[in-house]
């Protein structure tokens, strides 16, 4: 190749190739903007006078999910998430078997959320609460801005 | 100047070009009616392509107006039932029908050399025909594509290495959403069908380049003339074919019109949950196994088609006709078909 050819073609070319590089850099980035900088809120959720030793209460996340919130001791509850740890389903409470049971495959956890059987890989998440005084509060996150 | 005239001279067409492009030889073998597997998806795509453009006119890719809008399109609209069931089932015939090609090429070993090249690209038009099918699915946002796309989403989110970032570019955000339903929408009718005709340009530019494979059947052994033209001879039966199956597609959206589900409800997961028939095989295995090889094992199978003509000419090498291809097909079809009807029996 001539030397002239070969200064014309890495004009052409280097500026092409980094036009490139740079429209799928920005595209990406549009198409993915920066989540989960969402604040995590600690939250009033109930009174322990409302709730007894061993009763559950459904409730509702800031992003509208349900959860459950379980009181198992004199100064305990446990806040457990729902969703299948699987793939994102919703898990029943079968009060009959005592179980959690995921429509979805099939999987199964006990009442401490952790897998019976079933592809589930781990326990299901729970969510950190906080007894002050009588009063239960749940750390949750907000929605995203 | 007359107007044919005028036109000619204003859209000069070579006509003896057209009649030599068009009346390639086509080898025999191409009577026998599983070749035409390869026209029908076509002809859907076209179906798709028609049906789905006036179905635009009124879907609202919106998570609160999706459903209303295609239960309007259902119950209201003048034969929106009909144009939404044939949509429906023309999706599915299209699917079927890759399904069976992909078979007919993979049993007669037509992706040998030189065709390895045009097997990828047809191994990416089943994969775009199946995204298809999932993202379509999911603009209903009833119960059950709900939580297709729940589930569908968690899978990409555990692919080895890059599972967050596809998650999270098919979701559009942490959860599933208005981001995820736009994106659905916009795959489903704007990027995916041009990928489509692409993809099917460059296929049937190869199946033209490189001529359809030429096989000999014991039955045509004595034949003297071994190729007849595609224009008419092969056209005609195409066209028979098209007739066929617009029947059968008519037929099926009349007896069969789709429903309505009950509308998306992302705290209650349906107590009977299944896919559409086509991804039954991997919601079976999802079933059978761990998270990790429940992901990866349809990715692995897909990894197997992109290449099998490369591994299929290493089997050839080490064990020289011993059929290992055919084998290997039976076997594989008869373990995916056994999925296929433990998912319809079993739960
Ligand atoms: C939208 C989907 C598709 C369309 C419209 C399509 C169309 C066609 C047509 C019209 C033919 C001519 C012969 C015949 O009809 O059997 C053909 C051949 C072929 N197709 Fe496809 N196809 C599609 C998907 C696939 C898939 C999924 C594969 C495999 C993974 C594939 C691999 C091939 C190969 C290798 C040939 C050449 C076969 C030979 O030379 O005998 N195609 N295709
Ligand atoms: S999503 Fe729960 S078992 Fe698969």
């Amino acid at each position: 190749m001539k030397r002239k050819e070969f200064f014309s073609s890495l004009f052409a070319f280097v500026p092409l190739v980094l036009g490139f590089l740079g429209i799928s850099k920005i595209s990406v980035d549009f198409l993915n903007p920066e989540t989960g900088n969402a604040k995590i809120r600690k939250i009033f959720a109930i009174s322990l006078e409302d709730i007894n030793i061993g009763e559950s209460r459904n409730m509702t996340d800031l992003k509208g999910k349900e959860f459950l919130l379980i009181r198992t001791g004199e100064k305990k509850v446990k806040a457990l998430s729902t969703t299948c740890t699987h793939l994102g389903c919703t898990v029943y409470w079968q009060q009959d078997k005592n179980r959690f049971y995921c429509p979805c495959h099939q999987g199964v956890f006990n009442p401490d959320g952790e897998v019976v059987s079933g592809p589930p890989p781990k326990k299901l998440n729970s969510y950190d609460t906080e007894i002050i005084g009588n009063n239960v509060y749940i750390y949750l996150k907000d929605k995203e801005a | 100047m007359g107007l044919a005239k005028w036109f000619k001279t204003s859209f000069p067409v070579d006509n003896e070009a057209l009649v030599e492009m068009s009346s390639e030889p086509i080898p025999n073998h191409l009577k026998k009616w599983w070749w035409a597997l390869g026209g029908t998806p076509l002809y859907m795509f076209i179906v798709q392509v028609i049906t789905g453009l006036l179905l635009v006119f009124y879907y609202e890719p919106n998570v609160e107006e999706a459903y209303n809008s295609i239960s309007r399109i259902t119950n209201e609209l003048p034969y929106g039932w009909l144009i939404r069931s044939i949509h429906k089932w023309s999706a599915n015939i299209m699917i079927a029908s890759v399904i069976l090609h992909m078979m007919r090429v993979f049993f007669t070993q037509t992706y040998r050399k030189p065709r390895e090249l045009n097997w990828m690209f047809g191994v990416t038009l089943f994969l775009l025909t199946l995204i298809f099918g999932f993202s379509g699915y999911s603009l209903i946002y009833e119960q059950m594509s709900y939580w297709a796309m729940k589930v569908g989403t968690e899978i990409a989110g555990a692919t080895p290495f890059i599972g967050d970032w596809m998650a999270s570019f098919i979701k559009g955000g942490e959860d599933i959403g208005q981001h995820t339903l736009t994106r659905m929408h916009i795959f489903h009718v704007m990027i995916l069908p041009l990928a489509m005709v692409a993809l099917i340009g460059l296929h049937v530019y190869l199946i033209r380049a490189l001529g359809v494979s030429d096989l000999r059947f014991k039955d045509e052994e004595r034949v003297e003339k071994k190729t007849f033209p595609f224009w008419p001879d092969h056209a005609t039966t195409e066209l028979v074919m098209v007739a066929l199956i617009m029947f059968v597609l008519i037929a099926l959206a009349l007896l069969f019109p789709v429903h309505m589900g009950e509308r998306a409800n992302p705290n209650v997961t349906p107590i009977h949950i299944k896919p559409e028939w086509y991804f039954y095989p991997v919601f079976r295995w999802l079933k059978l196994t761990n998270l990790f090889w429940g992901v990866l094992g349809p990715m692995i199978f897909i990894g197997i088609l992109y290449l099998w003509p490369f591994i299929d000419r290493f089997f050839e090498k080490i064990a020289p006709k011993k059929d290992l291809a055919f084998w290997i097909g039976v076997i594989g079809s008869l373990i995916l078909t056994g999925f296929f009807f433990w998912e319809i029996v079993g739960h």
